[in-house]
């Protein structure tokens, strides 16, 4: 019990230091390192573009092969596009492509900062006067923030081919008549609460890894402890909170 | 309980003159949670000295050390910078007065992501207003002090254990602090690598006139550069030496103090039993 409260009480603590380092950084107190940001950028865009494709090609296909099967019964097949294109761009996407990076992205975060701890790297800043969360932290909430709605638009791209692969190969709907039903269904409101649940989905994932990886314990177990630690607990903050946007969504009848 | 390093040498252009003690230990209270570490812990060292801090695994030596470059608070007492106390300040005070110190830590703690011009750049680009040609002739400097100027574009992966602990000194000392403080820096060394670095420390102190102060556990690298000392007890929990290592080998009056210098086994009495509190730290401190 006594753990816990203490758990949440450096969670706490941790968070505040974001607000203030941003500060700090935004008014020159406090270094940014530009090639960690841009090393990291790179790490989470390009470098994980093809597995948020893949994934996110295969749901749209699953939605379409799961929608496909109940809506031939009624003889509304040509509805699977709604199906995929508002499941895609309102939730799957940006889910799946948040679970994806906290796999990939907020794992490899907490591994390098645990790694970083274990070896007295974050002792050798802090002893320079360095702000860790600014010098550490920062680059990579930024990173993955920024790029997070970047992969969601991939992933919607990918989402939707999905659907028409299946839809165009077994449901024998024409490719314009599958895109003509999804122009239909999507508005650009989906969209942008998709585009918007992926950012905050990708600070999620950021402060997830960093977090766990900046308090490690200092040997080889507390790295790995760190990186189980970071992808479950970020995983389960992501499908949280896509439940509260959910929730949000319908009360403002979006 | 209090002891002091000896002299100044010459040479020491960065350390403007003063009277007060570079650094002034008082009282100092160690603990790990409601584990009790260390206390009584009082000691100075002045401009130019070499000190040690001894004592065996897990009495608190490094803890100490961290203390005192104020990566950890201690439980009471006072850490003093030329007579400003560390703690008792604001967190620009407490910066200031750390951007004094160079440390070289156990693991040398190089940033990996980073070559070692890079390493020894860093903290010259925050600790100084050198500009970047500055900054890259200066940590080229260092390097070659430790004679490693034609690894400057290596990364740490790629250096041996050795190296690593030099080129550690070399960002430690870049940017000229009056006082160095050094974790274990001849653990895991060959006795050649040993002493190898142990010149260079001493090369150090005479180049640029900072304090040194070190942990070890190398009775060789002890005798040969520190000229004053404290010897910690895990078993009191209370500094039981003062002095230089040749004076505390040579004049030992605590049983544990003659057991460490002359490498002899400990009497019955004093107990090798492991002890409960101990462990609770070496966890604790993880």
């Amino acid at each position: 019990m006594q753990g816990s409260v203490s758990n949440a009480l450096r969670a706490i603590s941790f968070l505040g230091k974001i607000p203030l380092s941003t500060a700090a950084l935004l008014t020159g107190g406090a270094r940014f390192p530009r090639r960690d940001f841009g090393r990291v950028a790179l790490q989470c865009s390009a470098l994980a573009l093809i597995i948020v494709v893949v994934v996110n090609l295969l749901v749209g296909a699953i939605l379409a092969f799961v929608g496909a099967v109940q809506l031939i019964k009624f003889g509304a097949g040509v509805y699977v596009a709604d199906l995929v294109g508002i499941a895609v761009v309102r939730e799957m996407a940006a889910v799946m492509t948040a679970v994806v990076m906290a796999g990939r992205t907020g794992a490899s975060f907490a591994a390098e900062l645990a790694t970083m701890q274990t070896n007295e790297e974050v002792d050798a800043l802090e002893v320079l006067g360095l702000d860790t969360v600014a010098y550490l932290v920062l680059p990579r909430v930024f990173a993955l923030t920024l790029i997070l709605p970047l992969l969601y638009v991939y992933g919607c791209i990918a989402g939707l081919s999905g659907g028409l692969i299946v839809a165009v190969s077994m449901m024998n709907i024409s490719t314009p008549a599958y895109l003509d039903r999804s122009v239909e269904a999507l508005t650009s409101v989906q969209f942008a609460l998709g585009a918007s649940k992926s950012l905050f989905f990708g600070a999620l994932v950021a402060l997830t890894g960093c977090y766990y990886g900046l308090y490690a314990e200092r040997n080889a177990a507390g790295v790995g402890l760190a990186t189980t630690g970071a992808v479950v607990s970020a995983i389960v903050g992501v499908i949280a909170l896509d439940a509260i946007f959910a929730f949000c969504a319908n009360a403002l009848g979006v | 309980m209090e002891a002091a390093g000896t002299g100044p040498v010459e040479g020491h252009a960065n350390v403007p003159a003063t009277d007060e003690p570079l650094l002034e230990v008082r009282s100092l209270v160690m603990r790990f949670g409601e584990t009790l570490v260390q206390e009584g812990v009082s000691f100075k060292v002045e401009v130019g000295a070499i000190f040690a801090i001894m004592g065996v695994s897990g009495c608190g030596k490094s803890t100490l050390l961290r203390q005192v470059i104020g990566l950890l608070q201690p439980a009471g007492g006072q850490v003093l910078y030329r007579g400003t106390d560390y703690w008792a300040g604001d967190i620009a005070v407490r910066t200031k007065l750390r951007s004094g110190c160079g440390m070289l830590f156990q693991s040398a703690a190089l940033w990996s992501s980073m070559t070692l011009l890079e390493n020894v750049c860093l903290p010259l680009e925050q600790l100084t207003k050198f500009d970047r040609g500055q900054r890259e002739a200066r940590a080229a400097e260092v390097l070659g002090w430790v004679e490693l100027e034609k690894f400057g574009a290596y990364y740490p992966a790629d250096l041996s254990g050795g190296m690593k602990k030099r080129a550690g000194l070399a960002r430690a000392i870049a940017a000229a602090p009056p006082l160095l403080l050094l974790d274990e820096p001849s653990s895991g060394l060959d006795p050649i690598s040993s002493k190898h670095l142990d010149d260079l420390i001493l090369d150090v102190r005479k180049r640029t006139g900072a304090a040194v102060v070190l942990v070890s556990h190398e009775l060789p690298s002890l005798l040969a550069i520190a000229d004053g000392g404290i010897f910690l007890d895990a078993d009191s929990k209370r500094p039981i030496a003062h002095g230089s290592p040749k004076e505390l080998r040579d004049h030992p009056e605590h049983p544990t103090v003659r057991a460490f210098m002359l490498r002899e086994d400990l009497p019955a009495q004093q107990g090798n039993a492991p002890d409960p509190n101990r462990r609770e730290q070496a966890k604790s401190s993880k």
